[in-house]
């Protein structure tokens, strides 16, 4: 057999059982004890088993050999049930590194590198010691059966075997309570009420008596108490039960108008879903469908036009059922790409906890909202400037202990990265408790160093975020307070802004700071204005145009030396297009006026021309070092002509 | 032999309904109660297999003959009938004991079924 052919499947795989174990890890590391911890620990079992048996089945020696002592000191871990220590957290992180590099160098054919001894014997040791531990405590010994003993894949289930040197009479009576005890274990079970039954959440209350029969119910989803008329018939029970899956199967069937029931392990939840519900699709394939319902669009447009000219009423029909049909085509492409912004997320905590104890500071990191969806290539986008502007909240925005407790704030310093959905766009913000950024330093500095009017005596938030998005702007040794705040936050604003989003700061001295990147929910297709400029036309995002008006001439002012049009008595700075793009012949007549919004900064665009809204296809565009960011990105126009896209953000 | 049913319900034209969909499944109507009192006192006397129960009825409720019978006979088989808009009294029957409703306009297939699960469970 080619195994050569599965090596990347492989990888893909085993990197979602890694991101689980992350997860996992992230769980123990914040002290989840109890059933959460269990859990976790449940989790990572797993995930080693699963990569072992992989690997195994590839013949990946090494990973093999380090998943299996992982797994033999989670098992040794799970067994004790001793609450996790930071040393065995901290060697579990260690091994989960270690695992993914050997992944990573098996499927790339680097020679098989051995396994770090060192490791191994750290990993056996503390698996050894747990195990003494436990043993001293319950004086008898146990082994945890080794995989392959086990029936199924359900490790969990397995009942424990003892050593050979425990009287067989004892042994029996051990084995049979320990067997009884294992098997009453936690269930999901997941139903859902025929669409048709009356009193839905009626119905659910058997559903409950029944499963209530056969074990302890933990919880519901929705809570059960609270189910009105509104109850759409699916919910979720977890039940402590020593019944099969079956016996709860028919339970839940036998409480009538049921549609259908799953009953589940609860730590296998994702996995189950995923497997139920996802085929795995190489992005590629994702990418190239995107591309061609874009072309489709185009076409479409063209389309419209064509049999509109046409006159005939059974084209024009036939037109627009097409029309109909491709949007929800685009829709659901754009659909498939969406994923959850946890598949990213989940490698943070780890991230933070590695640079938090390299920089000795004591961090609390919670994130929210990772269900949130993003397009896939949004979201990978994104990742590095997360990670940075988290990097910079750890090392520049939270305090030592010492400093922290020296102005009455908790040693640990707060981190929140947060996704929250608002409208057509999703904010992801990073906040930090630490010391917030000096405005009076910073203002001095950019003051000296003439980024800024020296006559201006207070930055706003948007004056801030527009001078720390200035390359090279702020570095440590200028202004301690801030200590290189700015290092770096051009590179992520640029990145932001190429994804059509945009970056805000709210900072307030020594009580911490909030970066928002908001960004739009997908970035493959979008509405645009066209507009003609210089015979040329180009794409201004629908999502940053505020209105269209004719330019008036007398609404024009100058304040200083920064020309500016004055709109139902607002004052917008006015850019001139035509000069923007290098045209010699500036001065226009008869020209219109967009007011674009670009992150909260209004102003008015001049353009010679409007020629119309239309969806445009964003073609990933590599802007040339050292250009200005004009444009981010070309698009192919109805009639197929190229347009380039106008980057609003990089006007103001 | 066939299973026995009382029948609880303070409309004579629902006992004849209710009656008459269980005659014809082949169930023996064994007696009726016009009110919960009766309810209790007559499923002491016969022992039914099955109770139909109304929820609303003169002297006791439906849902305190349910925690009557009950008290008595933890495995009372009884099947709550109900009118739309009743369904938070349903879910107190049920939490008191009852096994399973019907909802009213009855549909004989829908009694039958709702019968055949209270009296397998």
């Amino acid at each position: 057999m080619d195994l050569a052919r599965y090596a990347e499947l492989f990888r893909t795989e085993a990197r979602e059982h890694l991101a689980g174990i992350d997860e996992a890890l992230a769980a123990l590391a914040g002290g989840s004890q109890g059933a959460g911890q269990s859990e976790a620990v449940d989790a990572l079992f797993r995930a080693t088993h699963t990569i072992k048996g992989m690997a195994g089945a590839m013949g990946y020696a090494s990973v093999e050999q380090l998943a299996h002592a992982y797994e033999s000191l989670l098992a040794a871990v799970r067994e004790a049930a001793l609450p996790a220590d930071a040393t065995l957290v901290t060697l579990c992180y260690e091994a989960a590194d270690a695992l993914a590099q050997h992944v990573d160098d098996a499927v790339d054919g680097i020679a098989d590198r051995p396994v770090s001894s060192s490791l191994l014997e750290r990993l056996a040791s503390m698996a050894d010691s747990i195990d003494g531990e436990r043993v001293h405590r319950t004086t008898a010994t146990w082994r945890v059966p080794s995989i392959d003993d086990l029936p199924g894949d359900d490790a969990s289930d397995a009942p424990m075997r003892p050593d050979g040197d425990v009287p067989a009479s004892t042994m029996e009576w051990v084995v049979a309570t320990e067997s009884a005890r294992a098997t009453r274990r936690s269930r999901v079970i997941v139903v859902a009420l025929t669409a048709d039954a009356p009193l839905k959440s009626v119905r659910a209350q058997i559903v409950l008596a029944r499963l209530e029969a056969l074990g302890t119910v933990q919880g519901t989803e929705p809570p059960l108490q609270s189910l009105s008329d509104l109850f759409d018939g699916e919910c979720t029970i977890s039940l402590d039960t020593s019944a099969t899956d079956e016996e709860l199967e028919a339970a839940v069937r036998s409480a009538g108008d049921i549609a259908r029931v799953t009953v589940r392990d609860p730590v296998a939840r994702r996995a189950t879903k995923e497997v139920l519900r996802n085929v795995r699709i190489d992005l590629r394939h994702l990418d190239a469908l995107l591309d061609l319902v874009g072309e489709l669009v185009i076409t479409r447009d063209r389309l419209l036009a064509v049999a509109e000219a046409s006159g005939d009423r059974s084209v024009m029909a036939a037109a627009q059922e097409t029309s109909r049909l491709i949007s929800s085509l685009q829709e659901q492409i754009l659909q498939a790409r969406m994923v959850p912004v946890g598949q990213v997320f989940d490698r943070f905590p780890r991230m933070v906890r590695d640079v938090a104890r390299e920089l000795g500071k004591e961090v609390t990191f919670t994130m929210e909202g990772r269900d949130i969806a993003l397009d896939r290539s949004m979201l990978d986008a994104i990742g590095d400037p997360i990670v940075h502007l988290l990097r910079n909240a750890i090392d520049h925005g939270i305090e030592s202990a010492a400093q922290r407790a020296a102005v009455g704030k908790p040693d640990a310093g707060r981190l929140v990265l947060r996704a929250v959905r608002d409208r057509a766009a999703i904010v992801l913000e990073i906040e930090d408790d630490g010391r917030g950024m000096d405005r009076t330093a910073l203002l001095a500095r950019a003051i000296g160093e003439g980024r800024v009017d020296r006559h201006v005596s207070q930055l706003s938030d948007d004056d801030l975020i527009k001078l720390l998005a200035q390359p090279g702007f702020s570095t440590a040794e200028a202004v301690t307070a801030v200590s290189g705040r700015g290092v770096g936050i051009d590179v992520v604003a640029n990145r932001v802004r190429a994804l059509g989003g945009s970056m805000d700061i709210e900072t307030v001295l020594g009580r911490g700071t909030i970066f928002s990147l908001r960004l739009p929910v997908t970035l493959a297709i979008v509405r645009a204005l066209l507009v003609e400029v210089a015979d040329s036309t180009y794409a201004v995002p629908s999502a940053h145009v505020i209105e269209a008006v004719e330019f008036d001439e007398t609404a024009r002012l100058t304040l200083r030396g920064r020309e500016a049009i004055c709109l139902r008595e607002e004052v917008l700075p006015l850019v001139r297009m035509r000069r923007v793009f290098g045209e010699p012949n500036a001065d226009d007549v008869d020209a219109q006026l967009l007011v674009v919004d670009a992150g909260g900064r209004r102003f008015a665009c001049m353009v010679d021309a409007l020629l119309g809204q239309q969806d445009i296809v964003v073609k990933a565009f590599d802007s040339v070092v050292g250009t200005e960011a004009m444009f981010s990105g070309a698009t192919i126009l109805g009639d197929g002509s190229p347009a380039l896209i106008v980057d609003v953000g990089s006007l103001a | 032999m066939s299973r026995t049913v009382l029948i609880c319900d303070d409309a004579i034209f629902m006992r004849t309904m209710v009656g008459d969909i269980l005659q014809q499944a082949g169930f023996e109507i064994v007696g009726e109660a016009e009110t919960g009192v009766q309810a209790v006192e007559k499923y002491r006397q016969l022992q039914p297999d099955l109770v139909t129960m109304d929820i609303v009825m003169p002297d006791m409720g439906g849902i305190d003959a349910v925690r009557e019978i009950t008290k008595n006979d933890p495995t009372a088989r009884i099947l709550m009938c109900s009118a739309m808009g009743q369904q938070a009294l349903v879910v107190e029957a049920i939490q008191a004991g009852a096994k399973d409703f019907v909802v009213k306009p009855f549909q004989p297939s829908r009694v039958l079924e709702a019968v055949q699960r209270v009296l397998a469970a």
